[in-house]
């Protein structure tokens, strides 16, 4: 077996560990040095990623494999982490802890990798863990706030509820087949067909992945915690984390038990329709930005899960293609809060709703940089031309008519149309809204990942086709399990 | 070659970004001044060379884009985007004159807006890739919403959101047309494009005739809520009315709904399943529009309004027009788009002026006001003439080539635009005889008449009316050329 193969991994764990020891001996004051370190390894094992694209390898015994779906999806993990920890430098700066929270995100990540790569059931499950607990503690970063708090314990409680429902729902499959790994799954799942237990094992394992991904009505939890969790860990839990669900979602189901296709594909697409109507209703009369956020993520959830309703290779690769503009498009959206959370904490260190959108009044003059970068975000969000979002939307929604379903669709393009309504709000409160206060200077790391974020954005946008090619690329590890 | 096609559709975007980095007024419209110019020299070269003669795509440029999906950046004109980007690069240039000397907060953003929707305008003309004529297509909406939302009248708010909602809806609905028409011919042919000349020609082999007809009507759908036809006009006089003159004239400039229909649905009318109801369709929407824009101009209060609506009851021209199949209202219906471009514009800028310098559109609060504006009173009577249809000007030309052409085609459908001649002509003419002559209403105060930034860019623009209402053949030629294939199509197909 072929070291090299986990060299992004590798040097995620290294980086993890060393912050994590070397935090032990330096003082508060230079731990700044630490997510320097830690981006530089992010930024090492992205190296390692890019230049595996087109690998393909499986290793321990078959349960983890390394193709183009894992290798993608790796991408959008470590670009979240890169976000992440750049971002980070800042929001850390002054805190003893910072050493936990960069090696908390570094594990995060290692665990999103491994779901992405696993060709295994108890991998899958075990990298799901691993990412789930230490987001959970990165949630309650801030230990002296209670929404903070609220937040990492609503999420530490939901959470388990989906694992425990997710392992319930994989012993029945094991049950069935007598297998963990996915292939093996896939080639006895027809003894689930038409069985009780397949039922109950699709329901529970729905049920699992649709907490983590949020899908109505399993998102109880995500607005309050999106918008209780510091703004950085929102843009992992968003960006991040639901995307590890999607790419589980779609090992289980596309892979493993696509032979129970009758059983899950319309409950997709009920779930499908209502999360992103019921999300995007809700976000319209949002009046705090990170939960108009949390909302418009639920929508764009519901976006990528009609892929699970179409299944052919372009509406597969369009899903696929979703998750990477969408990682750009909602850590930048939440970095560029975070810029602003700052501000308004820096004015005022009593302010106790700084992410309200009264905060972003006049944001156009007071802050440029940040509010031009919000502004490509929600437009991004929106499906506006010549962005990530517009193209993900046109592959995502033309596969949908291809193959049929209209209504879909239609419903979809109708969604995309309201939600303009509150992505221009917040256009309009950064430029168009008048304010007193002064020009402020704007934090150089949040800076710096919002323009990654914009360049991602932008050049995804327009320079599709490298990136359209390894999404397809990556649905076609999928479809040829069908 | 140079890109001339390229530099015609980014200069305008590139000077519009630069337009926004200025900090004064005299900064933003001198860039507006030498963006607009630029294009249209360029556009003048341009139709110096152009061949009037061949119906093809000339000047064409194309680049792969993202060639798994089959998008490419593929540019070219023909003889129906030609006329329309000449319209677009003369008037543009006097209109930022006409702005010269006016007041306004933000300049550079006004300046940046009227270049974006330049760019954004000739890209939707010079397109023949769908991805890029959607995204040029949507692009349009941005900088007309910010015109209306930030320099328009005291409902601004309310217009800016109803036209951007309703055009954006009637655009997704021409969305699902482009995919219906993707899919179908990737099915077909095995290999996926969005080239608009290739989409049309296999349009005709699509088996299923509800699919045809399906995606020719959602197409059908964004392209007259755009020109716009009754009964989908709604947006539009509020949207013309709220916003600021440039503004409207920029909305006057908007030609893409009208260009779609000759461009995209005329060559496929002929296939689909049921082309005798398309061209019901058309023929109604374009004749009642004509008679009920009439009715609707004939009993505004507000004279910019009644332009508006007067604008409805023209552009019901151009629907029947193309409706009539013939080649001499096909042409008659291009011209009309042209023509309606050069007359709406100096329209929009007498009545923003009568609002500036008397405080009031209400046309019975005015009155006399020739006496005081002699130079304003000569250039609007002759564009309102234009506007009603006198001989010798641009309008006339347009509205008998399409009454003429259609009427052999669709004589019932003739007869009811030709009933709103009379009231067409009454409600310029009554508007004249209460606003511009008769006795001066005191009330008014002192007024004074249009400067010479104003009486030039009106006055060479009502100049250019009545040129192209004497001599027309310089774009009448390649309107001809285009319609005459486009008429050859359905003869093969004896429609």
């Amino acid at each position: 077996m072929d070291l090299m193969l986990f060299a992004p991994e590798i040097s995620l764990v290294v980086t993890g560990l060393a912050v994590l020891l070397i935090g032990l001996f330096i003082p508060t004051d230079s731990k700044k040095i630490l997510g320097y370190l830690a981006a530089l390894g992010v930024l090492v094992a992205l190296f390692f990623t890019v230049s595996s694209l087109g690998t393909e390898a499986t290793a321990f015994n078959d349960t983890v494999s390394i193709d183009a779906l894992s290798q993608f999806f790796k991408i959008v993990f470590l670009v979240v982490a890169l976000l992440f920890t750049i971002s980070g430098i800042k929001y850390t700066e002054g805190n003893s802890h910072t050493e936990e929270f960069f090696t908390l995100g570094l594990f995060a990540t290692i665990g999103m990798m491994f779901v992405a790569s696993a060709n295994d059931l108890m991998v899958l499950f075990v990298g799901f863990e691993l990412a789930s607990l230490a987001t959970y503690a990165l949630a309650g970063f801030e230990k002296k706030n209670a929404k903070s708090l609220e937040a990492a314990m609503k999420y530490f409680i939901i959470g388990s509820l989906s694992a425990a429902l997710m392992l319930l729902g994989i012993s029945y499959v094991y049950g069935a087949t007598g297998t963990t790994s996915i292939p093996g799954i896939a080639a006895n799942a027809s003894v689930l067909v038409g069985s009780p237990m397949g039922l109950v094992a699709v329901v529970l394992l729905m049920a699992g992945f649709g907490f983590k991904i949020a899908l109505v009505p399993f998102h109880m939890w995500a607005p309050d915690t999106y918008q209780g969790s510091p703004s950085v860990v929102s843009a992992l839990l968003a960006a991040g984390s639901k995307k590890m669900g999607i790419v589980a979602a779609l090992k289980v189901f596309v892979v493993a038990l696509i032979a129970l296709q009758a059983e899950w594909q319309t409950a997709f697409a009920i779930l499908a329709v209502i999360t992103m109507t019921y999300g995007n209703m809700v976000a319209l009369k949002q009046t705090s930005v990170k939960r108009m956020l949390a909302y418009s993520s639920l929508a764009q959830a519901g976006y990528i899960t009609m892929a699970f309703v179409v299944l052919t290779p372009m509406a597969l690769g369009g899903g696929i293609f979703y998750a990477l503009s969408h990682g750009f498009m909602k850590a930048g959206a939440f970095i560029a809060t975070a810029a602003v959370t700052y501000m308004v904490l820096s004015e005022n260190k009593d302010s106790t709703d700084p992410d309200h959108i009264d905060n972003f009044r006049g944001l156009g003059k007071r802050m440029p940089v940040t509010a031009l970068s919000m502004t490509v975000f929600v437009f991004a969000l929106a499906g506006i031309p010549l962005t990530a979002g517009y193209m993900s939307k046109f592959i995502l929604f033309s596969s949908t008519i291809q193959s049929g379903f209209v209504w879909l669709a239609i419903i979809a393009i109708l969604n995309s149309a309201i939600s303009l309504g509150y992505y221009a709000k917040i256009v309009k409160y950064m430029y168009f809204l008048p304010t007193d206060s002064e020009k402020v200077s704007e934090p150089l790391p949040y800076t710096v990942a919002m323009i990654i974020a914009v360049i991602g954005v932008l050049a995804i946008g327009f320079w599709s086709e490298p990136v359209v090619y390894w999404a397809m690329e990556a649905a076609k590890v999928l479809v040829g399990g069908m | 070659m140079m890109p001339i096609l390229s530099m015609i559709v980014l200069i305008p975007l590139i000077f519009a970004a630069l337009a926004l980095f200025t900090k004064t007024k005299e900064q933003a419209r001198v860039i507006a001044l030498a963006g607009t110019v630029i294009v249209l020299l360029l556009t003048v070269y341009m139709y110096v060379n152009f061949d009037s003669t061949i119906a093809d795509n000339q000047f064409e440029e194309l680049a792969q884009w993202v060639p798994s999906l089959g998008i490419t950046y593929h540019l070219g004109v023909d003889g129906i985007a030609m006329p329309l980007i000449l319209l677009n690069a003369i008037v543009l240039p006097f209109l930022v004159l006409f702005t010269w000397n006016d007041e306004r907060k933000s300049p550079n953003r006004f300046y940046a807006c009227i270049l974006a929707t330049e760019g954004a305008v000739i890209g939707v003309f010079t397109a023949l890739d769908f991805f890029l004529f959607y995204i040029f297509w949507e692009l349009t909406l941005v900088p007309l919403f910010f015109m209306v939302s930030i320099w328009g009248g005291p409902n601004k708010h309310k217009a800016a959101i109803k036209f951007f909602i309703y055009t954006h809806v009637a655009s997704l609905v021409m969305l699902l047309g482009i995919f219906g028409l993707y899919f179908a011919a990737w099915d077909m042919t095995g290999t996926p494009t969005l080239d608009i000349p290739t989409l049309i020609s296999q349009f005709q082999f699509i088996e299923s005739g509800a699919a045809k007809d399906m995606i020719f009507l959602a197409l059908l759908f964004g392209f007259i809520v755009k020109i716009p036809s009754f009964p989908f006009h709604s947006w539009q006089p509020d949207a013309y009315t709220e916003a600021p003159t440039a503004g409207s004239v920029l909305f006057v400039m908007l030609k893409i709904g009208g260009y779609g229909l000759f461009k995209v649905m005329l060559p496929m009318l002929p296939f689909t399943a049921s082309p005798n109801l398309m061209i019901t369709i058309m023929a109604v929407l374009g004749s009642v529009s004509v008679l009920y824009g009439a009715f609707l101009a004939l009993s505004q209060k507000d004279l910019k309004r009644m332009v508006a609506y007067s604008s409805v009851s023209h552009m019901g021209y151009v629907t029947l027009g193309a409706a009539g199949l013939v080649s001499l209202s096909v042409s008659g219906a291009m011209f009309q788009q042209f023509s309606h471009g050069l007359i709406m514009s100096v329209m929009f800028m007498s009545c923003g002026i009568i609002k500036n310098t008397t405080g009031t559109r209400i046309i019975n609060d005015l009155g006399g006001l020739a006496q005081k504006m002699p130079k304003l009173a000569v250039i609007m009577v002759m564009t309102f003439m234009a506007s009603l249809g006198l001989p010798g000007l641009s309008g006339f030309i347009a509205e008998v080539s399409v009454l003429a052409g259609s009427f052999v085609n669709l004589p019932s459908y003739v007869m009811i635009a030709v009933s709103a001649i009379v009231i067409t002509a009454a409600y310029h003419l009554w508007a004249l005889q209460r606003a511009m002559f008769g006795v001066y209403n005191e009330k008014l105060g002192t007024v004074t008449d249009i400067d010479t930034f104003q009486t030039v860019s009106m006055g060479v623009i009502a100049i250019l009316v009545l040129y192209f209402g004497l001599n027309p053949s310089p774009v009448l030629e390649m309107m001809l050329t285009n319609s005459d294939q486009i008429v050859s199509l359905m003869a093969v197909m004896g429609v």
